[in-house]
């Protein structure tokens, strides 16, 4: 007599979890083809539609996508790139550098001790929602002429996003393994290298990923107004020189290499240093 | 030669206060070297306050305590938890040597073979998030182990474990333990698991006093489905139940 009930579907007994696991791989490279193919129409459309508007608004003020390619090439070409697009990254670099010895120790002590919570908080709050713009400007009056405004620049708006990250990231601590390491007489050192540095790493990541952004856009504004080389200088040059082609082609230079360090830069070091996570692992 | 001595131990919290609330009431037993004591009890009387005080991490209100380690060196202690409390980011093997001394030249053979008795010799390059719960628990009693420790105090180790996997891990808690003949220290409220692995059982009561002190004698390795087994944990489960008697507060509570 044979029980309805209990009888396995015949598709489901078919399937054996090796060809499972074939399956799931042609339909993950299925998503993977799917989703380029998307990305090439996004380009395509975003180029098509400054095609469209180039053609019809008034000759001069806005070139094409080829012309502005030339002028990208030109740049590349003439050498510029290398002394404006590498200063202008030295100066972001060093801004981060700044931001990062002032913002980790603090936001190290927001998140260890109360006290220096209540001390700091408010001011890290402010100093967080002040517009990037008036950080440009106060850069300006106090260093006027120098490469030292864009660094402060970029050092004031992304020390509130790594101090309030780190806090965030050391409240996150796992409690029991600090307690675990004590057991088994780890020293204080031992604690904080291996329990509460790898928890704000994650933390480090995205605070870098939010304020650099943030802190290209103002360090490129600082130098429009108060540069004597970087992208920004060189956007104010071709701006007088009323060369729109050339504003564009620095501009998507900018752009080009903000995309390969957030792609290429950024995003693998996370691959790598975050390994261990289980999100990230499926991933790679 | 005893490991751990224990010697009217009290300890009262809130002591002087309206509130005060006495957990652990004259304590007192000593540990030989090479056993293995299970500490058994139901919640509320004192079983974690006297681990705490064991490891240091609590005072106690009065009476003595002391580890002895080899040689009148510091003694050495090892723990496993109710959790495997393993870094997530560091590898199982990792997990093994952070807890050793940077200057012990053998440990790392040690971790070795210590992973290779708990059956994850081929899972040394494995982060913890890989390796299911019962897994990350033999690594953190494979963890404790390696670190050779005088007394090793074992909270609960089962406790978070579905009864299959903590039965596999019992039967191989018992074959690590003849190897190494650790001096252990384990606290459980199961009184079934208590028999399977002690060579001795000390009950406590609520209200903090050792209600008995029950040696077993049974050969090892022992297993749940041995006759003589089922046996010692039927009487020592009927023991407890004359405890219970004594106790209406906690009858009446069950």
């Amino acid at each position: 007599m044979s029980n309805p009930v209990i009888e396995a579907p015949p598709t489901a007994a078919a399937v054996t979890w090796q060809e499972g696991e074939v399956l799931a791989r042609r339909a993950s490279a299925r998503h993977k083809r799917k989703r380029l193919a998307l990305l090439v129409a996004g380009w395509a459309a975003m180029l098509g539609i400054w095609q469209v508007a180039a053609y019809y608004l008034p000759f001069g003020t806005l070139p094409n996508p080829l012309e502005v390619g030339a002028e990208m090439w030109d740049i590349v070409a003439g050498g510029a790139l290398v002394s404006d697009l590498f200063a202008s990254i030295a100066k972001t670099a060093v801004g981060f550098a700044v931001a990062g010895a002032i913002g980790a120790p603090v936001g190290y002590l927001m998140g260890r001790y109360n006290y220096w919570k209540a001390f700091f908080h408010d001011g890290v709050t402010v100093a967080g929602t002040i517009p990037a713009l008036t950080y440009a400007v106060l850069s300006l009056i106090i260093f006027g002429l120098s490469d030292l405004g864009p660094v402060l620049a970029v050092a004031l708006v992304s020390t509130p996003y790594v101090a309030l990250n780190v806090a965030e990231g050391i409240r996150g601590v796992d409690q029991s393994l600090v307690k675990m390491s004590q057991a088994f007489g780890r020293s204080p050192r031992q604690i904080r290298r291996e329990v509460f540095v790898p928890t704000i790493v994650p933390y480090v990541f995205a605070a870098i990923r939010m304020s650099f952004a943030v802190a290209w856009k103002v360090e490129a504004l600082t130098e429009v107004f108060g540069g004597t080389n970087g992208v920004g200088f060189q956007i104010r040059n071709e701006y007088q020189l009323f060369n729109i082609t050339g504003v564009i082609a620095w501009m998507g230079l900018f752009i080009v290499f903000m995309l390969l360090v957030e792609r290429l830069v950024l995003r693998k070091l996370e691959q790598r240093v975050l390994a261990w996570r289980p999100d990230e692992r499926a991933v790679q | 030669m005893a490991v751990l001595t224990v010697k009217d131990l009290c300890k009262t919290f809130g002591a002087g206060t309206a509130r005060s609330n006495r957990v652990l009431d004259h304590i007192s037993f000593d540990v030989r070297g090479q056993t293995f004591v299970s500490i058994v009890g139901p919640s509320g009387c004192g079983k974690s306050t006297l681990l705490n005080i064991i490891s240091g991490v609590e005072d106690h209100t009065s009476g003595h305590i002391s580890v002895t380690g080899d040689s009148g060196s510091p003694a050495r202690l090892g723990y496993v938890f109710q959790d495997p409390r393993l870094l997530p980011w560091r590898s199982v093997r990792k997990n093994m040597l952070y807890v050793q001394d940077s200057a012990d030249e053998a440990a790392g053979t040690r971790v070795d073979r210590y992973l290779d008795m708990v059956g994850l010799s081929k899972h040394g390059d494995f982060f913890p998030g890989q390796l299911s719960g019962g897994m990350q628990q033999r690594v953190g009693i494979a963890r404790a182990f390696a670190v050779e420790p005088d007394l090793l105090i074992m909270d609960e180790p089962f406790s978070h474990l579905d009864a299959i996997t903590a039965r596999g891990l019992r039967a191989q808690l018992q074959e690590i333990w003849s190897h190494s003949k650790k001096t252990v220290v384990f606290v459980t409220h199961d009184v079934v698991e208590a028999v399977e692995l002690s060579d001795r059982i000390i009950v406590l009561q609520p209200g903090g006093k050792i209600f008995e002190d029950i040696e077993i004698d049974l050969p090892r390795p022992r297993r749940q489905s041995d006759p003589a087994v089922a046996t010692l944990q039927a009487e020592v489960l009927a023991r407890l139940e004359n405890m219970k008697a004594l106790t209406p507060t906690v009858a009446s509570a069950v």
